[in-house]
């Protein structure tokens, strides 16, 4: 009977160890072998993976979720379009003037069609961003509209919607007034949420409009299926004005995780993952070689100090000794990975800007931890009284590591004793905004190309200042770049600004993000860029043999 | 019969009214609102778009507000899904998990049931101990371990199936995430039904039964199967509302479009009405299969019908 029990034991055994085996062996080498030729391929269908979250809403008024800007990039147009580097190009406007204060633009729309057959008039753009601003729509994206003259106040309830800064002159030209130069205006007139609606289909069918049935678009692809939380399949739409240049007839979004999709671009099921696991980075390269790509993304890691409640009031020491003792090329080398950028400075590096770096960032570490010891030891901490604090970040296992070794680092360049707290997103989301933490996590993607977006929230008073930070010549400094015409110096303004922040020490930047994807070689007509929007309407398959 | 049935469907009212009331309570409790997100804001419009929710409304009237739409069938609109209604999503959802659940639960009686009848009358002998064995490894083994397992050997190592995705009437697709899914009921039902016919096996009536010299199979089948299964019914009641409300774990790796990622999004996202439509829906599917179980129970045993 014994024996005969083990035999039972052993055969369970032995299955396992076979699983177990073929989870060792790792995937097959298959998607690193495939041979790709120099012609288009036969079938042009692409399937391209989005987060896990899904779509929420294909309404560009009410979209604020990447997945949904990724689709309705391909589904829709606005008087400019993101070429295939990232920069604003000529999209339904062909040519715009603009004033010589910069505050009022003429743009002049080409013979561009809806996928219905009907042209695209300039109205229809007034009429989009007027409802994306009318209090009743309920858009939390109103805000980034706030450039175009009278937008805030219609977004608040103050002002009608017919008094926008926007007018069609006729069918094809469309004037904007500006509140303030805004030299990231072409940027943000290529978002989603500045393309034209067509007016018809949502006065007939309501908040069923973006249903495949209903939906009438402008963009390079019509939508054909979507399955809310599944998969997204659009399909090339003959009547966008430039049809011709387009290579995919077919394109699927499919959500899911990052090791989801993973496994699904080597089961040869995804061409083009939105993302994949920091963690795998390594393992990936070794099998993937160059399918494993990398690039600079709008966004940065920060850790925010409270600088209204103690011990960071009045305490410039302490912060200074704080930044100073962390190591960002270490962290970004052992705990990212090495695939994110160390950061000095809140804004991430954008064309044209001039990042100002400051001195200390080019210490050698033994140097620059003695200057961190002595500005701790300036603010009154030592190791018989070290610094005791809270850190608080939203719970993510990505935030722990780094957390946990900023701490570290902490711990063993100053003495200090940071404890830190993992929290539900919302959870911290409300103490930061109650400014009730000393310390805590942030995050921020930027929404167009340009610093301002990062250098608002240090702003005094600003709705997202958590960290309760002033000074009025930074805020000077912010107006007078607002003010200004000349894009250059609008840069250099917010270069000085950026500088304040430094010797203040508002905020202690880590790093800033970079996407990554996993791109089958056959796929061409993408380049890594800022914002990490690649339009399908310029990718094209070769011919290839394999998966 | 149809007063009893009356009778509990009654009593389900206040159970789910209870359920709802305080489902709400806890989430307006919960710190954060389905609009505090990490997007520029402004308070006025941030108050616009509760107003437009009528979020800015004290709490009593809200929770009227839920009532009187629930009773007319309307789980209101969702809030981060922006112009889908619950009702919706719940009706885009659902097939998608009955699909696979009812799949799963289906297999799993089946299979499980025949492995646990089979290892009863063998009892003892390799016959018994092997699929055992095997069963407390099915219980053991977490689907986030055999699902990604699954993936690895059929989709990655074999391409014999797709690695996720769903489309709607296609085995291919519904097979690895029921396997996944029926793994861990089959060795539970496994279990279950070898421990319940063991009992049977050795009461006085089967014995009576093999006296009489009748064969194996029919004092199986004829006398032993309706009692054996009566512990598997009271299992599969609440383990069919669990199933057919979807697997948050097979539904993410294998990236299907189900309802059961929204019970942990939804909360997290303080969707209001889509954690109370979705703990509804559980609520009323336990409800409903606690009855069914009860109208089993006195189908497989006389016992229980006299009781009645």
């Amino acid at each position: 009977m014994r024996g005969r029990a083990r035999a039972g034991h052993v055969l369970a055994v032995a299955a396992l160890c076979s699983i177990a085996a073929c989870s060792g062996g790792g995937p097959p080498g298959n998607a690193t072998a495939a041979r790709v030729g120099t012609r288009p391929a036969a079938v042009q269908e692409l399937t391209r993976g989005i987060d896990a979250g899904g779509v929420r809403s294909l309404d560009p008024s009410l979209a604020t979720d990447i997945p949904a800007f990724r689709v309705l990039d391909d589904l829709f147009e606005g008087l400019t379009r993101l070429d295939v580097s990232g920069e604003p190009a000529p999209g339904v406007a062909e040519r715009w003037e603009q004033s010589a204060d910069g505050l009022t633009w003429t743009f002049h729309l080409r013979a561009a069609q809806w996928s219905n057959g009907e042209p695209v008039r300039a109205s229809e753009f007034v009429q989009a961003w007027r409802r994306t601003l009318d209090p009743r729509t309920a858009s939390d994206i109103s805000q980034i509209l706030a450039p175009l003259a009278n937008a805030q106040a219609i977004a608040e309830g103050r002002a009608d919607p017919a008094t926008l800064g926007a007018e069609a002159l006729d069918e094809r030209t469309l004037r904007v007034r500006l509140d303030r130069p805004t030299p990231y205006l072409l940027a943000l007139l290529g978002m989603s949420f500045m393309a034209p609606q067509y007016q018809p289909a949502i006065a007939q069918w309501g908040e069923r409009w973006t249903e495949p049935a209903h939906l009438v678009c402008n963009g390079a692809f019509t939508l054909s299926e979507s399955v809310l939380g599944g998969r997204i399949t659009l399909l090339r739409n003959p009547r966008y004005w430039n049809a011709a240049s387009v290579h995919l007839t077919r394109v699927t979004y499919i959500p899911a995780d990052r090791s989801v999709q993973t496994d699904r671009y080597f089961a040869g099921e995804m061409q083009f993952t939105d993302s994949f696991s920091a963690e795998q980075v390594r393992w990936l390269r070794e099998r993937l070689g160059s399918q494993v790509v990398t690039g600079p993304y709008l966004g940065n890691f920060v850790i925010g100090l409270n600088v209204e409640r103690p011990p960071f009031a009045g305490n410039l020491a302490l912060r200074r000794a704080l930044t100073l003792a962390v190591d960002r090329n270490e962290l970004v080398r052992y705990v990212r990975q090495g695939l994110y950028e160390p950061a000095w400075t809140p804004v991430p590096p954008i064309k044209g800007y001039p990042t100002p770096v400051p001195d200390w960032a080019r210490l050698p570490d033994e140097e620059r931890h003695a200057l961190a010891r002595r500005y701790y030891a300036e603010a009154g901490y030592s190791p018989q009284h070290p610094l005791r604090v809270a850190f608080h970040y939203p719970t993510d296992s990505d935030n722990r590591r780094t957390y946990e070794a900023v701490a570290a680092m902490w711990r063993q360049n100053l003495g200090a004793e940071v404890g830190t707290y993992n929290e539900e997103f919302r959870v911290q989301l409300g103490e930061r905004h109650l400014h009730q933490l000393p310390m805590f996590h942030y995050a921020w993607i930027g929404d167009f190309p340009d610093p301002y977006t990062f250098l608002q929230l240090f702003r005094t008073g600003f709705g997202y200042n958590d960290g309760g930070y002033s000074n009025p010549r930074y805020d000077a400094l912010l107006d007078a770049a607002s003010a200004t015409a000349d894009p250059g110096l609008r840069y250099r303004m917010l270069a000085d600004a950026e500088r304040i922040l430094d010797e203040d020490v508002a905020s202690i930047p880590l790093y800033y993000y970079s996407s990554r994807h996993l791109i089958k070689p056959w796929v061409r007509g993408w380049q890594p860029n800022l914002q990490d929007r690649n339009l399908s309407q310029y990718m094209l398959l070769l011919e290839h043999e394999g998966r | 019969m149809g007063r009893f049935l009356l009778r509990r469907l009654l009593t389900a009212i206040p159970t789910l009214l209870l359920i709802a009331t305080l489902a709400f309570l806890i989430l307006h409790l919960a710190p954060g609102g389905p609009f505090d997100s990490g997007h520029v804001l402004l308070p006025q419009i941030q108050h616009a778009i509760e107003a437009r929710y009528h979020l800015d409304e004290p709490l009593w009237r809200q929770y009227l507000r839920y009532l009187a739409d629930l009773a007319h069938g309307d789980l209101g609109p969702s809030y981060v899904y922006r112009g889908t209604s619950v009702n919706d999503i719940i009706a885009r959802g659902l097939p998608v998990d009955l699909a696979v659940g009812g799949t799963a639960m289906l297999a799993a009686l089946l299979a499980g049931s025949a492995i646990g009848l089979w290892a009863a009358l063998n009892r003892g002998s390799w016959r018994d101990r092997v699929p055992m064995t095997l069963a407390v490894l099915g219980i053991s083994l977490p689907t986030f371990v055999t699902a990604p397992l699954l993936v690895l050997v059929f989709a990655l190592q074999l391409h014999w199936l797709p690695a996720g995705d769903w489309v709607a009437g296609s085995w291919r697709h519904l097979l690895l995430p029921a396997l996944a899914l029926a793994l861990p009921y089959t060795a539970f039902v496994a279990r279950l039904v070898r421990a319940s016919a063991l009992d049977t096996l050795a009461s006085p009536w089967i014995r009576a039964a093999r006296a009489r010299g009748l064969g194996t199979w029919r004092v199986l089948l004829h006398h032993a199967l309706r009692p054996t299964m009566l512990p598997v019914v009271s299992f599969l009641g609440p383990a069919l509302a669990g199933v057919l409300t979807g697997s948050i774990v097979v539904e993410h790796v294998f990236g299907l479009p189900g309802i059961g990622r929204y019970f942990v999004g939804a909360a997290l996202n303080r969707d209001y009405t889509l954690v109370m439509g979705l703990t509804l829906l559980y609520g009323t599917l336990v409800v409903l299969f606690n009855l069914l179980v009860d109208l089993c129970y006195a189908w497989l045993d006389p016992r229980v019908r006299v009781a009645a």
